[in-house]
């Protein structure tokens, strides 16, 4: 079958895509944001001794990490209004999805790149006098941060992706206004490719960038 | 709050909601069964010494790997029918899509994998005068596939995990059934716990047993492959 | 005497690293022929282009007669399928073994007569025993590398290449990672094979060893052969400066017979 490719009527949409691309680029920041920042303490939280700080944490994590993020998504827009306190929308339900899926896995790397750390660090730094949190602060930290980074800009990759999922409740983030193109133009294979590639010039970037780090990395490393 | 859980009008639909998760291993085993293969070809001519294999399969893999898994999903559901002129149901879609994607992330692990064997490896297989494939079948895969296990199971989580995007195409897995049942008992809260439990039932084992391996690997000195 | 290797004016580079200048060299059959030189001076280039593990950028590489690779508007076209009969005819023993970890020492052993040289399986065990018993390792044949120590492995990583029956033998440093305490028992296995007219062709800093295996000392100096003889000429009275001076850098504490 011959298919003669049109994308006239996406430029004409162009507008609604570029609003679509703006929602899609304020959910990703937003849940990044947040996800490395509640990331570094529920990181700590199941780093720590105590069983009643490290079991909810540890917990926490585990759901969140194996169980899909599309049905935490479901789960905070169809379920979660039930016992809410406040109104959930479509971004709201979203934004809690998307952040504490990378909040989880963010707090694995922190814990990750801590213990990457050899311990001999540790004693040099408790050697020459220092404190914990000067251990932690001067010593561990700026060496663990440069090896995390590869594993936070996997999470941002990751996460723009995942963006796409809250079309799924009608959020009108990039893929929500493609289908709503597709269907008012009938044109899915121009929308859908056109879609993919605006993803692709977006992410593949950043995925790229992460492949150079981990390969400086690994040769400093050495 | 005043909220009265009620699990009792869920789990009389249980069954609908197991043939929802027999349907999910389906997908999932399927994409498997299709992917892997698929990932070990796309490594090989990733690591081509020739650019003009090199580099589209390259380039194929990172655009499968950096475009999310549902816009590939509608392109093949909704566009490839119309290009092509071919029918395909929601099955058939779900299927073609998932293996394509996890194979261009299981070309990755395959990569790590071969490329993480020492040079030497390689060195003295030629110097004892063994064929590249012969080397790589015989001495680098062997070697390769044990570290690579861990990334390779976390793929299949993340396999599992992607393949609830077939309910947005109307496939019966079990997200899609949850969302059925929530919407005609008006149970949604029970349901899609439930619904979540079960994804973690199956997807938590798997996780430890991942971290096992990892830190065995990493006591007998090998690296895993991400 | 027949000519088993014959090298005439080898180049290689990489890049813009020059690291070959033009190497003209010939082993006969039984000799043991011995390369010492600082680090940087190519020796283990030379050695890495004689079974083609590194490609020469220019000159010409003969083995027991025949040139190696096509000749194609005057440079020299080598292809893999032409390299693989050349590689299996050359043992080679490297610094780090590099012996295969996920197979035992006889499977090791074993692992090239059955691919490349396609034997009946019983040959192979065989050959495997024949060899391993050889260097010595008997007892340790279905040891698996990391059970093994330095020395052991070496010792297999030689067994591995004698089990091709190759006409030549290259040793890459193939004492440089061992303890010391490890070194003796693979230059001891080495010895013997000299002994036995096997050709080699050997880097080492082990000037001792040389002294006493050897039928030809080379000494390479930036990318060339800055002198060459017989152990005697090159070890006790050598007749150039940079010789001198290497030897003098070495003997401090690299010569086991004058420090104990």
């Amino acid at each position: 079958m011959e298919h003669t490719w049109d994308f006239s009527s996406i430029l004409a949409s162009r507008d609604l895509l570029l609003v679509g691309l703006g929602n899609t680029i304020r959910l990703g920041v937003l849940c990044l944001v947040v996800g490395l920042t509640a990331g570094l303490f529920v990181g700590a939280a199941r780093y720590s001794r105590n069983r009643l700080i490290n079991w909810p944490a540890t917990a926490f994590i585990e759901v969140f990490r194996n169980t899909p993020a599309l049905v935490q998504i479901m789960w905070f827009f169809f379920a979660f209004p039930i016992i809410s306190p406040f109104q959930i929308d479509a971004f709201t339900a979203a934004t809690l999805g998307l952040s504490l899926n990378t909040t989880a896995f963010c707090a694995e790397v922190y814990r990750g790149g801590i213990q990457s750390i050899h311990k001999g660090q540790w004693e040099a730094a408790k050697a020459i006098g220092m404190s914990y949190s000067q251990q932690m602060r001067r010593i561990i930290l700026p060496q663990a941060i440069a090896r995390m980074i590869p594993a936070f800009m996997n999470r941002a990759v990751e996460l723009m992706k995942m963006t796409s999922l809250a079309s799924v409740i009608a959020f009108g983030e990039l893929m929500h206004q493609a289908k709503a193109i597709s269907t008012y133009n009938f044109n899915p294979i121009e929308t859908y490719t056109v879609v993919a590639l605006i993803f692709f010039i977006m992410i593949y970037p950043m995925a790229m960038v992460v492949q150079r780090v981990e390969l400086h990395l690994r040769r400093s490393d050495q | 709050m005043g909220y009265e859980w009620d699990f009792g009008i869920v789990l009389r639909d249980f069954d609908v909601l197991l043939l929802g998760l027999v349907n999910t291993l389906k997908i999932t085993i399927l994409a498997l069964l299709f992917g892997v293969p698929l990932g070990l070809g796309a490594a090989l001519l990733r690591l081509s010494s020739n650019p003009a294999v090199r580099i589209p399969v390259g380039i194929l893999i990172e655009f499968f790997r950096s475009t999310p898994p549902i816009v590939q999903l509608f392109w093949f559901f909704f566009a490839l029918p119309l290009l092509t002129g071919i029918e395909i149901d929601p099955f058939r879609a779900s299927v073609l899509t998932f293996s394509i994607q996890s194979s261009a992330f299981f070309a990755e692990v395959f990569r790590g994998g071969i490329v993480s064997i020492e040079r030497g490896q390689w060195e003295a297989a030629k110097a004892i005068g063994m064929a590249r494939n012969q080397t790589l079948r015989r001495i680098i895969l062997p070697q390769a596939v044990k570290r690579m296990i861990p990334a390779f199971l976390e793929r299949v989580i993340e396999l599992m995990k992607t393949t609830t995007l077939v309910a947005t195409v109307s496939y019966a897995d079990l997200l899609y059934q949850a969302n059925n049942i929530a919407q005609s008992t008006y149970r949604p809260l029970e349901v899609f716990t439930i619904a979540a439990l079960m994804y973690f039932a199956i997807l938590f084992p798997i996780s430890m047993t991942v971290r096992r391996l990892e830190r065995h690997l990493a006591r007998t000195g090998e690296t895993t492959a991400h | 005497m027949t000519e088993v290797l014959r090298i005439e004016n080898l180049h290689k580079s990489f890049g813009a690293n020059h690291v070959l200048k033009g190497i003209d060299l010939v082993v006969e059959k039984g000799q043991a022929v011995v390369l010492i030189g600082a680090s940087g001076s190519g020796k283990s280039t030379l050695l890495r282009c004689v079974n083609f593990l590194e490609t020469p950028s220019d000159g010409r590489v003969w083995l027991d007669g025949t040139l190696v690779g096509h000749q194609s508007n005057g440079a020299m076209d080598y292809r893999e399928s032409d390299l693989i009969p050349i590689r299996s005819h050359v043992g080679m023993v490297f610094q780090h073994f590099n012996l295969f970890p996920h197979m035992t020492a006889r499977q090791n052993v074993m692992e090239g007569p059955r691919t490349v040289l396609r034997l009946s399986k019983a040959e192979c065990i065989e050959r495997g025993e024949k060899y391993l018993r050889k260097v010595g390792l008997a007892e340790k044949m279905d040891a698996y590398p990391s059970h093994l120590s330095g020395g052991q492995q070496q010792r297999v990583a030689i067994a591995r290449a004698l089990a091709m029956e190759p006409r030549l033998m290259l040793f890459d440093e193939a004492t440089s990672a061992l303890d010391p305490e490890l070194v003796g028992e693979v230059l001891q296995t080495m010895k013997d094979l000299a002994d036995e007219g096997m050709t080699m062709l050997i880097v080492t800093h082990e000037l001792g060893f040389a002294y006493s295996v050897s039928d030809k000392i080379l000494f390479l100096h930036q990318g060339l052969i800055h002198e060459q003889g017989t152990p005697d000429e090159i070890l006790v009275r050598p007749s150039q400066t940079r010789t001198r001076e290497f030897l003098r850098g070495h003997a401090t504490f690299r010569l086991p017979d004058a420090e104990f």
